[in-house]
């Protein structure tokens, strides 16, 4: 990854910090720690306990993370601005003391709330108040830079490869396990949304999502000889300004939904109950399901541009 | 055989006996591995960010069915014990309201009473969700509960860890020089499909699989903060060459009951002598840990039982432990050696029906180390191996 993008991700957490009028941000959420810093750590399945993965200061510029060693951190970080692993709170309680300017915050914004969190910022940070940022975050990461849409559309290009490969799986091969051997022949076994593949209505209903380098990417259909079925109508209205109405117009399938993708599933999240005064906006990223088809796209002030590969 | 309903069933008496004890009212849940345990409801191995915004979630009251709202399709028999309700999106401003009134439904006004739950959303604080309860974390009663398993719930893991050793015997031969970790894993996952003993109830991966080659000394890898080895990193796909200490670490969840499967294979070639006295002290380190294992026994001494073995260094990570539990998370109490200390240690006695997951390390610096997990149930009267038993090869056949 890029260390320019490393620090234009960092440069704008800090700026809507700034905006908020937040001293320090804790992250819990992987995806959120990675936009802050560029870390990569082990991937592991569902949700998590929320914890303190992650703290960015903004009077000192500097973004903290929980790791017992340096493999996978992005300059400008560096083993310095590490915190151990640990089981214990008091040392947590500790490493946390350590960090310049968390002491004396008077505003903390974290992507998560938990009771235990409350009470150990009220010793860490005792003058703190604790304030919902998650949506600081999703703001934030609503509008996609030019280097992102690039690992965008190279993630979609390596689920693309998992679809080719379930697609020309032969009758009696498990179309999934061939789009897994694909994938990880091109260095992917990190799912999003992982591989679906499944015979039917006379032909292979696949969909693959994959991460690669911290950036989702997917892409999906129902393939009859090989060749994609459904419409690309929802992908087409998916232009700045499009409402839900105009979207669940355009669906033709009851079973749609449009939502953000980047570093991995993202705002704004429409579909048939859900998100009804949402509007799209240039420079969101998409993913488009209709029934099984479902692309991704990058809008733009000309119109949706597709960046899962053309099937 | 697994009675997924009496499972169900077994776990939400064991979870409400917490609550009476604990003075909780109710329970919230968000989080996967306690929406399983209160609901039985398993969903996809997706990222977090996936899980988090198509969130299930469970409401449970002091009595009455569990309030289960999925995303995913739910299982009838696992989920026995639950009502379904529509999806929530407890992530979204737009769906806290209905998270507001799926707590309502089933606990009724919250306002003054005591809830458990084990995480808030922005969108549920902003909407004040839960705002008016005495709210504790969740894990106080989810945890006591969760700790010792129900005979079924040994099978669960029992069958996971079985699966999950059928499925390395293609990585094992995928592993060779000029292999990428990626193509390792990959042989891996395409073989969790192959062999599913009871078809319909698949097998879900959710850690991406650790195929870690380790330097033969401790400052040969990363810079780490305990002075040891960086383990397990996940982060890099390198390309294996003879000779290569390769470490394995996976997890697989069945019916969400996670296996933990770990050896040292070494690649292209038969381990050295110095090789084999470290697997060799190795087994003898867990040797000394299962003849302490017995209900009444601590932590602490199954641990001094390790270390009397080896005496001049611990014989375990130092960021990690000499054993931990599995269920459905694939690290939980008890945990054997952490950094919590001995006082902690000390005062844990080993009940019947925890579950231990040993995984020592001896390491020879310059030689490198030896690194493998064994899983055991504890019985009545000491322990008893879960999985199938799967060979040590290239340093045991």
């Amino acid at each position: 990854m890029s260390d320019d993008l490393v620090l234009a991700r960092r440069d704008r957490v800090l700026g809507a910090m700034a905006a908020a009028g937040l001293d320090v941000l804790v992250l819990g959420r992987q995806d959120n720690t990675g936009y802050a810093c560029g870390m990569r750590r082990l991937w592991t399945a569902g949700t998590r306990p929320f914890g303190a993965g992650c703290i960015v200061v903004g009077a000192t510029g500097r973004v903290h993370a929980l790791s017992s060693w340096d493999d996978g951190i992005e300059p400008p970080m560096s083993f310095d601005d590490l915190y151990p692993l640990t089981w214990n709170p008091r040392i947590m309680a500790e490493s946390m003391a350590a960090i310049d300017g968390l002491a004396e915050s008077r505003l903390i914004g974290v992507d998560e709330l938990t009771p235990s969190f409350q009470r150990a910022a009220s010793h860490f940070a005792p003058r703190a108040e604790v304030v919902a940022a998650d949506n600081l975050m999703a703001g934030v990461r609503r509008h996609k830079l030019p280097a992102e849409i690039e690992a965008i559309a190279g993630a979609c290009a390596a689920a693309a490869a998992g679809v080719d490969a379930a697609v020309a799986a032969r009758d009696g091969a498990d179309p999934a396990a061939a789009a897994i051997a694909a994938l990880a022949a091109g260095g992917v076994t990190v799912p999003s949304s992982g591989v679906q593949a499944e015979r039917r209505d006379g032909g292979l209903a696949v969909d693959v999502g994959v991460i690669r380098d911290l950036y989702e990417g997917g892409v999906g259909g129902l393939f009859v000889d090989s060749r994609r079925a459904g419409s690309a109508a929802l992908t087409q209205a998916c232009r700045a300004d499009a409402s839900h109405n105009d979207l669940s117009t355009a669906a033709t399938s009851p079973d749609w939904l449009v939502r953000g993708l980047g570093m991995g599933f993202e705002q704004p999240v429409i579909g048939p109950q859900i998100g009804l005064g949402e509007q799209l906006e240039a420079g969101m990223v998409l993913s488009v399901s209709d029934g099984d088809r479902r692309d991704v796209v990058h809008v733009t002030a000309d119109g949706a541009a597709i960046l899962s590969k053309r099937l | 055989m697994v009675d997924l309903r009496r499972m169900g069933a077994q776990r939400l008496a064991r979870l409400r006996d917490q609550m009476r004890a604990q003075d909780v009212d109710g329970a919230v849940l968000l989080h996967d591995p306690h929406v399983a345990y209160a609901s039985g409801h398993v969903g996809a191995a997706v990222d977090a960010s996936h899980a988090n915004h198509r969130r299930a979630v469970a409401v449970v009251g002091p009595d009455g069915p569990v309030g289960l709202h999925a995303h995913d399709s739910v299982d009838a028999a696992a989920s026995s014990v639950a009502e379904l309700g529509d999806p929530l999106w407890p992530e979204l401003d737009d769906g806290a309201a209905a998270v507001g009134a799926a707590v309502a439904e089933v606990l009724g006004d919250v306002a003054g009473r005591r809830i458990a739950v084990d995480g808030i959303t922005g969108a549920m604080a902003r909407a004040g969700v839960l705002d008016r309860a005495e709210l504790v974390d969740a894990g106080r009663v989810l945890g006591p509960a969760r700790v010792v398993k129900t005979a079924d719930e040994l099978d669960c893991i029992d069958r996971s860890q079985r699966h999950t050793e059928r499925a390395m015997v293609a990585a094992q031969a995928a592993c060779v020089p000029g292999a990428t970790r990626s193509e390792v894993a990959g042989a891996f996952l395409a073989a969790l499909r192959h062999g599913d003993p009871d078809p319909g109830s698949d097998h879900r991966n959710v850690i991406d699989p650790i195929f870690q080659p380790m330097p033969a000394r401790r400052d040969g890898g990363p810079r780490t903060s305990t002075g040891h080895v960086a383990f397990p990193t996940g982060v890099d796909d390198p390309v294996f060459a003879a000779g290569d200490l390769v470490w394995v670490d996976a997890g697989v969840g069945w019916h969400g009951y996670m296996s933990d499967f770990g050896r040292t294979w070494v690649v292209g070639r038969d381990p050295t002598p110095a090789e084999r006295s470290l697997f060799e002290r190795w087994m003898a380190v867990l040797h000394a840990s299962l003849a302490a294992v017995r209900p009444g026994a601590t932590l602490g001494d199954v641990g001094r039982a390790a270390r009397a073995v080896e005496p001049e260094e611990t014989p375990w990570l130092p960021q990690f432990y000499l054993a931990h539990g599995t269920g459905l998370e694939s690290a939980e109490m008890p945990m054997i050696g952490t950094d919590l200390g001995p006082g902690f240690d000390d005062g844990y006695p080993l009940e019947e029906g925890m579950v231990l997951v040993f995984e020592p390390v001896v390491w020879s610096d310059g030689v490198g180390g030896y690194r493998a997990e064994e899983i055991v149930a504890v019985t009545g009267d000491g322990w008893r191996a879960l999985g199938g038993g799967h060979h040590y090869e290239p340093f045991r056949t």
